[in-house]
């Protein structure tokens, strides 16, 4: 009889134990695999955020030519990474989505063009060819040739991939004579030697970039797994305004091979780290008023059909909860945590 | 006994003497090719920003393999996807390839719809497929499939369908029922060619793999190979890249070893192999020859 009361609270035990760890599994489809470019995913997970949280983050990387949107609506990704034009054309289109909250509030897209040599502005392109990163700097291109007073049919597009060979080589050898892409993209090709000029209109570069997006319908079946997933991102926020240092030596311990090069992944980094930083006042915050304010010239541009109003898509429903968090206990984590691995 | 060995030893000596010129030929060709491409990097013949020197690569292989050690998780994953869609192509290719050979009704019906799966470039049907599997292996592993199929499935039917018609005859006026012809002349004049088949689909899910992990790029040598390529850092690149040529040299060796062991009596050596390995148990049993 002791022997069985004993099994029995030995196995009462265990299953409460295995509850308290048990851990919910975010899908999160996005273009690349963990990365100095989504740094706050990396460095969460160094620092045992996500686990706190009881998240497991799954990533679905993919090629942009999968279709996001799609993933989220039949429930094989809980979260997707969208830009602004994905997003406004899925909620043209009548998916179902919300913006919960904003990856990158400063635009890492842009025009880049040779510094010897190269346009100065984007008139200078008319009559050139222009490489393309991916199919999703189309847009991005066509407002930025909008802002300026002119049209995507001014010039000849090509997408190159985001191979770097293939953009150092049609660059320098004056196959295009400007690549649309981001910051990623040509962080690789400065740190190679290749001086590049950005002449991206001023207009574009404060639009919200990289926003997580999901469900509509599921925001509140998923609220305390998505709260803590939020919470840990933005947690992976702060700690770079404190200490970089620490961020690059996780991602140098998670991410080797971005880190080969030296001078290509501090490139990297430092080009992404203000893209990384909210500049709202809580991290990831949506911004109504800026999402209001990019439509005129995406729809002048063709790069979407018509207006959205922004209220039936932005969602900051998770913010709150995802700025919750004590600063100083991150400090002294990150502290504790550079004493231990630096 | 000793009369053959003395007759066989200057021809042995001599074999060897070949095949060693042939090698160093070879090494001495390899070696060239590579001081001149080391040559041609050091004095910007070459850009170095797209052919690193070989020398740079050494390192970088030493890097990822040793040093950093970043490779080896990704080796087994792509490997493993390999031969998990080499598998299941090889399976369905013959299974289908069978059918289709051995019944014209199946036939009519099923193999213009292969051939119009064929004439699908599989690159464009990869997103369908993770949409209709889901993410992760089950949908990389179908790509591959898709990729290597084709192979066994053509060999299988032809080997199947172009059976020797005279040795059909004669099969047929001895009086051999459909299981006999099967077993004593289909397979064994369809096994060879079926082989080949297999060759060209293990290769092809190399191939296959890297399809597949470049569209959806979590893990494996392909997500690598991105990674390095989209940062530049070619001589890492070329270190992923000459691994997979690597494994797709010692997967074609390994399965042309596996041929003669397989389909033993289509090759010379494997006859021989087969007739002296007999001897030797008859011998052994005491049945003279």
């Amino acid at each position: 009889m002791r022997l069985l009361k004993t099994l029995a609270i030995t196995a009462a035990v265990t299953a409460m134990g295995g509850s308290a760890l048990a851990q919910t599994t975010v899908n999160m489809i996005n273009p690349l695999p963990r990365s100095t470019v989504f740094y706050p995913l990396v460095v969460g997970e160094a620092l045992g955020y996500f686990e706190e949280e009881g998240v497991t983050v799954n990533l679905l990387p993919s090629d942009t030519s999968i279709p996001y949107v799609a993933f989220v609506q039949n429930g094989q990704a809980d979260l997707s990474m969208l830009d602004q034009n994905e997003t406004l054309s899925a909620v043209l289109a009548g998916a179902n989505i919300n913006t919960v909250y904003e990856v990158m509030q400063n635009a890492p897209e842009g025009i880049a063009v040779l510094a010897d040599g190269g346009a100065t502005d984007m008139g200078g392109l008319k009559g050139t060819a222009v490489g393309l990163v991916s199919d999703r700097d189309r847009a991005f291109l066509q407002a930025a040739m909008a802002a300026e007073g002119h049209s995507i049919n001014d010039v000849e597009t090509v997408i190159l991939g985001e191979s770097g060979p293939v953009l150092a080589r049609a660059i320098t050898n004056g196959d295009v004579s400007a690549i649309a892409g981001s910051v990623f993209d040509w962080a690789g090709l400065q740190a190679a030697g290749i001086e590049l000029n950005l002449i991206t209109p001023e207009d574009l570069l404060a639009a919200p970039a990289n926003t997580f997006a999901m469900d509509a319908s599921k925001i509140e079946e998923k609220r305390e797994a998505m709260e803590g997933f939020m919470r840990a991102w933005s947690k992976g926020i702060h700690v770079s305004t404190l200490r970089p240092d620490v961020v690059e030596k996780m991602l140098r311990e998670a991410v080797p091979e971005e880190w080969e090069d030296e001078a290509a992944g501090k490139s990297l980094l430092e080009g992404v780290i203000p893209m990384n930083i909210s500049s709202t006042e809580r991290y990831g915050d949506v911004q109504t008023q800026v999402w209001t304010d990019i439509q005129p010239r995406m729809i002048e541009a063709g790069a979407i059909s018509g207006k959205v109003d922004v209220n039936t898509f932005l969602n900051d429903t998770y913010i709150e909860a995802a700025n919750d968090f004590d600063r100083d206990e991150v400090a002294a984590e990150v502290e504790a945590w550079a004493a231990e691995n630096m | 006994m000793a009369e053959a060995t003395a007759s066989l030893g200057p021809s042995a000596s001599g074999g060897l003497y070949l095949r060693t010129r042939r090698w160093l030929t070879h090494a001495a060709i390899f070696g060239t090719l590579i001081l001149a491409w080391e040559i041609g990097t050091r004095t910007e013949l070459l850009d170095p920003l797209f052919y690193p020197a070989p020398s740079k690569i050494i390192t970088s292989f030493w890097r990822i393999y040793v040093t950093q050690g970043n490779i080896w998780k990704h080796l087994y994953v792509s490997i493993g996807l390999v031969l998990a869609g080499f598998a299941a192509g090889s399976i369905l290719g013959i299974t289908l390839g069978s059918l289709v050979g051995l019944n014209p009704l199946v036939r009519r019906f099923i193999k213009p719809y292969v051939i119009v799966l064929e004439a699908t470039p599989r690159i464009a049907v990869a997103p369908l497929l993770i949409a209709a599997l889901g993410f992760g292996a089950q949908s990389k592993i179908a790509i591959i499939m898709l990729v290597c199929f084709f192979a066994p499935f053509i060999n299988t039917l032809s080997g199947v369908v172009n059976v020797n018609e005279e040795k059909l005859e004669l099969f047929k006026s001895l009086g051999a029922s459909k299981m006999q012809i099967l077993k004593k002349l289909v397979l064994p004049e369809a096994v060879p060619v079926i082989m080949a088949g297999e060759r060209l689909a293990l290769t092809a899910a190399l191939s296959g793999v890297l399809v597949a992990e470049f569209i959806q790029r979590d893990q494996g040598i392909g997500a690598l190979i991105l990674t390095y390529t989209r940062n530049l850092n070619m001589a890492s690149a070329f270190a992923c890249i000459f691994t997979l040529t690597i494994i797709g040299f010692a997967i074609f060796k390994g399965m042309e070893l596996m041929d003669r062991y397989i389909a033993f009596w289509s090759h010379e050596d494997g006859m021989t192999r087969v007739s002296q390995n007999r001897n030797v148990r008859w011998a052994k049993q005491g049945w003279a020859r």
